[in-house]
């Protein structure tokens, strides 16, 4: 044991005397905090503000003044997606996707106002976030600073010396791989303390535990890569040149191939595009504002029937609001069967792209990353699911109290008539059913058990190489 | 009726602050061998480099046919063929691709019966000529870098350890060859710390000692230099 | 020995190196891969538009064919507005995926209209595309690296360096035929896959020369740093580890570093307060006095102030106008926001001098018109298609044109060239 430990040391006091190896962890340490600091301010003001803006729509909504429910219908409601607590480190596909969504009635809107679009587009890789940093370029580093751990010796016939005096093939890989793995500890350092920041905005400690565990997991897959590599690469130069290969492969190529085969596979029809169907499927349903609309000549009957009654101005209740409740209803079915399909292509497209993690770790990582942190396109796809159920339950509840409260003569003559109208105006205290919304992800346990999938790919590189370097690699030195 | 053909004067080459040679004098003549001796760090190669201009004096000067190298190094480099210590050539190609490649980077072409008979003087195994490199002794690749800077036919050689890898045999042959290049016209300088090697063939030897000469040795009426002379002066004073 | 001679030595000697040959055809193959999937991702693009055509005008017949009135006409008929792909857009698709190129619209605000995006799959849209332009920007220069970074110093650690410079008689003619060798097959293996697609797309040939110089001002540069690099007195690793950080900062750090800072240095109002503010003016519309929608309509359109009487308690004149007061209410702030986006694209272009990458990339899209300029621009379009539209339509709701199914035909038809010289 006390060996290992000798060769990380000697590894280390190597880095310590090389301005390259210092320069690189220095650069890469100091881009990590930085990153760390200015993406956790970013995440966190826009938190606030899209709490601050929620709140502000939701206020707004409770002191419209009296008025015809239905005209609250079309007034609407905003959503806003409030990042989760670990987006401080992973911010996802936040600046991808719209992060607030207005809620009307009749309608399913997109969500609107991606950050990328007001960006000034010269990014390349997106917003440097510590999870970027940690699942590109960390590698990289680790690359530059191992990739001659023991070419070095080879080169300089210590390696001989060392084996002469009894060393074993093992405990020189293990003693490399533990060097490494001391550099790793340090990159993570930095997502730890920012983890803590996400802990405080209350995150469960278990999963910011597991969520680091798995970074620390593929940094160590690839501290073995690159043991492994200038195990069985005679030079240093050969070394370096297939890590960097791989490098390339998995981390620049594979991320972009993925995307590319994807949107091949699976073709995705616009929104604009599959709005023509929803036109065509919902001309079929009726028009809610027109309660003479022969669709709901069948409503009318049954209601008729119930209520015994001979016609709809005897009900008890105010048929034109009961159309529109059961318009919108019929609606939101429909609707709701294309946006589910639409999530459905898109869910397929993701799932194709991620295939490709068991062959690019960083794949993985960041499915894993954005999983847990709450942070991926299925996290979206429950955003607008949670924000359709909250539509859908202030337009009911506003259609509800269009056909409770008041009659079908007022409404229906409210357009000639300036007192009927006055008392198809109703009190603000029916603002009142629309509920507060607060953006949750996933819970942690179903989040967990989500990233275990892309944690096996990495688990199955590691274990791979691991064994790869107790064959090939044994031999080799 | 004899003209010096290379010539040291007052030259210090430094490498950084440290100075590899300084202030060293010599004069070679047309057709003479002559054999830097001295121990590892002597300054042996250094002054080989300088001659070729791939290092530059500090003061003094190096001369090639009475002209300074610095004024124009392509030409000097051209009448030059400069056998590296334990040259390798490139090991995914044969030796003749090898040779054909360095000839044609001096602007040279030679035939295929010119680079065999060069290969059989230098007694290169037949059956090895079309083989990449890669598979070479120690041996057969000095044989090979021999080749082609006899293959140069330049008026001058430089050769640094030219001996090193070859088995006693090829030894002999080599110093054969060196002799009759000499006797031939062609001006050889070759840096060694073999003192039996550099008695055999040279006509001129310098001991050096980091950096500064110490010691030369001059052939008389004929005969070699006292191997036994060298060698104690060698073991007395270049031994650092 | 003629230059032609010394090629071809160096030629005949690189192709003996098998590493060399992997290298060249990988490069070769990837570029082909990026064009390729540049091409399909066009194909798909106008497909789609042709598409959304035919099924918009069919929509549109339709749409208009129900009403009888030209207030529910123009309310219920929407028009497809697109920014179709360029030809050369398959080498860079820009930000195409970010910006939408597409929209729908109608008679209403134009503002709650305008921000809708048809988006791509966001989490593939974060990977990014594989197109030419990244693999021109990001991908070249590594290759160039490992082609050239140690170009000296693997002589010098085989022993060969100085067998070889005193041989060549001048070491730098040898270095430098060994780099146009090494740097124009790699150039001519990644030039010919771009060429060929934009043959196939009907590039025009100036255009493709303008590509030309991009692909050699990138080449040229990363060939002269690794150049400058590899004659330092390091070893091979070193040097491939001091140009690799380089192409670290400058492709990956200065540009997000880059965007960070322009985004603070220029604030853009948020879009959803925009959104916000129109929508309430809208809405308010309902409960105020007819008077306080048209007056304000009027100071900005004054050639309908004989026709702005209202008298029922629904006109669709007067619908129409609120829709317009509404995006009048919020001209200033959207305006505010257009400008910042352009702004923050100017500073960038500034910025982009810093990455040679980024400025490749950029300078790509710009010719291929898929950069965020071109996006403003067809944002821009739409405005200007919905400003003909609108007077399209007033003339008939103001003046209470009895209704006829002919007045359609001279209704505006969106043209993706309006003002352009593309």
């Amino acid at each position: 044991m006390s060996v290992i430990r000798n060769i990380a040391i000697d590894e280390w006091r190597y880095w310590r005397r090389s301005r390259i190896a210092i320069s690189v962890l220095l650069t890469g340490l100091v881009l990590l905090v930085g990153s760390a600091f200015l993406t956790a301010i970013q995440m966190i003001d826009a938190s606030h503000e899209r709490e601050h803006l929620q709140t502000e729509a939701e206020n707004a909504f409770l002191n419209q003044p009296e008025r015809h429910p239905h005209r609250m219908v079309h007034y609407g409601h905003y959503a806003f997606r409030t990042p989760p607590p670990l987006s401080v480190i992973d911010p996802g596909i936040d600046a991808y996707t719209g992060n607030s969504i207005f809620l009307e009635g009749h309608r399913q809107n997109s969500a609107m106002f991606a950050d990328r679009q007001a960006s000034a587009g010269i990014a390349m890789f997106g917003a440097l976030s510590p999870a970027l940093l940690l699942q590109i370029l960390a590698p990289l580093l680790l690359i530059l600073m191992g990739y001659s751990a023991i070419t070095r010796e080879r080169e300089a016939r210590t390696l001989d010396q060392m084996i002469a005096q009894g060393v074993t093939s093992v405990q020189i890989m293990l003693g490399k791989g533990l060097a490494l793995g001391g550099v790793t500890a340090l990159l993570v350092l930095p997502l730890c303390i920012a983890s803590v920041l996400a802990a405080s905005e209350g995150e469960a400690v278990s999963l910011i535990a597991f969520f680091i565990s798995g970074y620390a997991l593929y940094l160590l897959t690839w501290c073995a890569a690159i043991v492994l590599s200038s195990t069985i690469m005679r030079t240093a130069g050969g070394s370096l040149g297939a890590l960097l290969a791989v490098w390339v492969i998995v981390a620049m190529l594979m991320p972009r191939v993925s995307s590319t085969v994807a949107t091949n596979i699976v073709d995705a029809p616009g929104k604009i595009e599959t709005d023509f169907a929803v036109i065509e499927a919902v001309s079929k349903i009726g028009d809610g504002h027109n309660a003479g609309d022969p669709a709901f000549t069948a409503l009318r009957a049954n209601l008729l029937q119930q209520y015994n009654v001979d016609s709809v101005e005897e009900l008890p209740i105010n048929f034109r609001g009961v159309v529109a409740g059961a318009a919108e209803a019929e609606l939101t079915d429909t609707l709701n069967q294309f946006a589910e399909e639409r999530m459905r292509v898109e869910s397929k497209q993701v799932r194709i792209a991620r295939y490709f993690g068991w062959l690019s770790p960083v794949l993985s990582i960041r499915e894993f990353s954005m999983k847990l942190a709450g942070v991926d396109l299925e996290t979206h796809h429950r955003f607008l699911r949670e924000t359709e159920k909250l539509r859908f339950d202030f337009v009911q509840s506003l259609n509800k109290a269009h056909a409770e409260k008041m009659t079908y003569l007022d409404d229906a003559g409210r357009s000639g008539d300036p007192e009927a109208e006055k008392r198809t105006r109703i009190s603000t205290e029916n603002w009142k059913v629309l509920e507060a919304f607060s953006f949750e992800p996933f819970p942690a346990t179903d989040r967990v058990e989500a990233s275990f999938n892309p944690l096996a790919k990495i688990m199955l590189w590691l274990i791979a190489i691991l064994l790869l370097c107790r064959t090939i690699g044994r031999r080799a030195l | 009726m004899t003209r010096t053909v290379v010539e040291a004067r007052n030259l210090t080459v430094s490498r950084g602050q440290t100075p590899v040679l300084s202030d060293i004098s010599f004069e070679v003549q047309e057709g003479e061998v002559f054999a830097l001796l001295g121990g590892n760090g002597a300054g042996k190669s250094t002054s080989l480099l300088t001659f070729l201009g791939l290092l530059e004096p500090t003061s003094g000067e190096a001369l090639v046919f009475g002209k300074s190298v610095q004024n124009d190094i392509a030409s000097v480099r051209g009448k030059i063929a400069y056998l590296p210590e334990a040259a390798t050539l490139y090991p995914h190609l044969s030796a003749y691709e090898n040779v054909d490649y360095f000839l044609s980077l001096a602007g040279i072409g030679r035939s295929r019966a010119d680079v065999e008979e060069v290969f059989d003087r230098v007694s290169l195994q037949q059956e090895a000529r079309d083989q990449h490199m890669e598979r070479y002794s120690k041996g057969m690749r000095q044989k090979t870098a021999i080749a082609l800077a006899l293959l140069r036919e330049t008026p001058i050689l430089f050769l640094d350890e030219p001996t090193s890898g070859l088995d006693p045999v090829a030894i002999d042959e080599f110093n054969r060859l060196v002799t009759n290049l000499a006797k031939a016209g062609t001006t050889i300088v070759m840096v060694t710390h073999d003192v039996y090697g550099a008695c055999q063939v040279a006509h001129k030897i310098a001991l050096l000692r980091r950096g500064t000469l110490v010691g030369s040795f001059e052939a008389k009426n004929g005969e070699r230099i006292d191997t036994e002379t060298v060698h104690a002066a060698f073991a007395e004073r270049a031994v650092a | 020995m003629t230059a032609t001679a010394v090629f071809s030595r160096e030629l005949r000697f690189f192709l003996k190196q098998p590493f060399a040959i992997w290298l060249i055809i990988v490069a070769t193959g990837l570029s082909t891969f990026s064009v390729w999937s540049g091409l399909t991702e066009v194909d798909r693009q106008s497909a789609t538009i042709e598409r959304l055509l035919v099924a918009d005008a069919k929509d549109r017949a339709a749409a208009i064919e129900k009403e009888s009135d030209f207030g529910g006409a123009a309310y219920y008929s929407f028009h497809l507005t697109f920014d179709p792909p360029s030809a050369l857009s398959f080498a860079a698709l820009g930000e195409r995926d970010v910006f939408p190129w597409k929209h729908r619209i109608r008679m209403l605000a134009l503002e709650g209209q305008i921000y809708e995006s048809d988006a791509a799959n966001a989490e593939l849209a974060q990977s990014g595309q594989f197109d030419f332009a990244f693999f021109l920007s990001v991908l070249t220069p590594l290759f160039l690296i490992i082609l050239l970074h140690d170009q000296r110093a693997s002589e010098k650690v085989a022993g060969r360096h100085d067998l070889l410079v005193a041989t060549a008689g001048y070491g730098q003619n040898l270095w430098r035929s060994r780099t146009i060798v090494r740097v124009s097959l790699l150039g001519v293996g990644l030039f010919l896959p771009f060429l060929v697609g934009a043959l196939m797309s009907g590039v025009d040939t100036q255009l493709i020369a303008l590509v030309f110089l991009v692909v050699f001002a990138q080449i040229l540069f990363w060939t002269f740093l690794c150049l400058w690099a590899s004659a330092r007195p390091f070893s091979g690793p070193a040097i491939a580890s001091g140009l690799l950080a380089f192409w670290v900062l400058t492709t990956f750090v200065m540009p997000a570093a880059s965007d960070a800072i322009v985004e603070r240095a220029i604030p853009a109002p948020e879009g959803g307060d925009i959104i916000l503010a129109q929508r309430e003016k809208v809405n308010d519309a309902w409960d105020l006095r007819k008077e306080a929608t048209m007056e304000p309509f009027v100071a900005q359109h004054p050639e309908w102030a004989d026709d702005a009487k209202i008298e029922r308690p629904f006109e669709w004149k007067w619908y129409y106008a609120f829709q317009q007061v509404g995006d009048q209410a919020v001209a200033a702030m959207s305006n505010d926001r257009r400008v910042a986006v352009s702004r923050r694209n100017e500073m960038a272009g500034w910025f982009a001098f810093l990455s040679p990458s980024a400025l490749t990339q950029r300078s790509l899209s710009h010719l291929a018109n898929t950069d965020v300029g071109s996006a403003l621009t067809y944002q821009h379009r739409v405005r200007n298609f919905h400003a003909e539209l609108r007077s399209f339509y007033y003339p008939l709701l103001f003046k209470n044109a009895a209704y006829r199914a002919e007045a359609f035909e001279s209704l505006p038809e969106y043209d993706p060239a309006m003002g352009s010289d593309r």
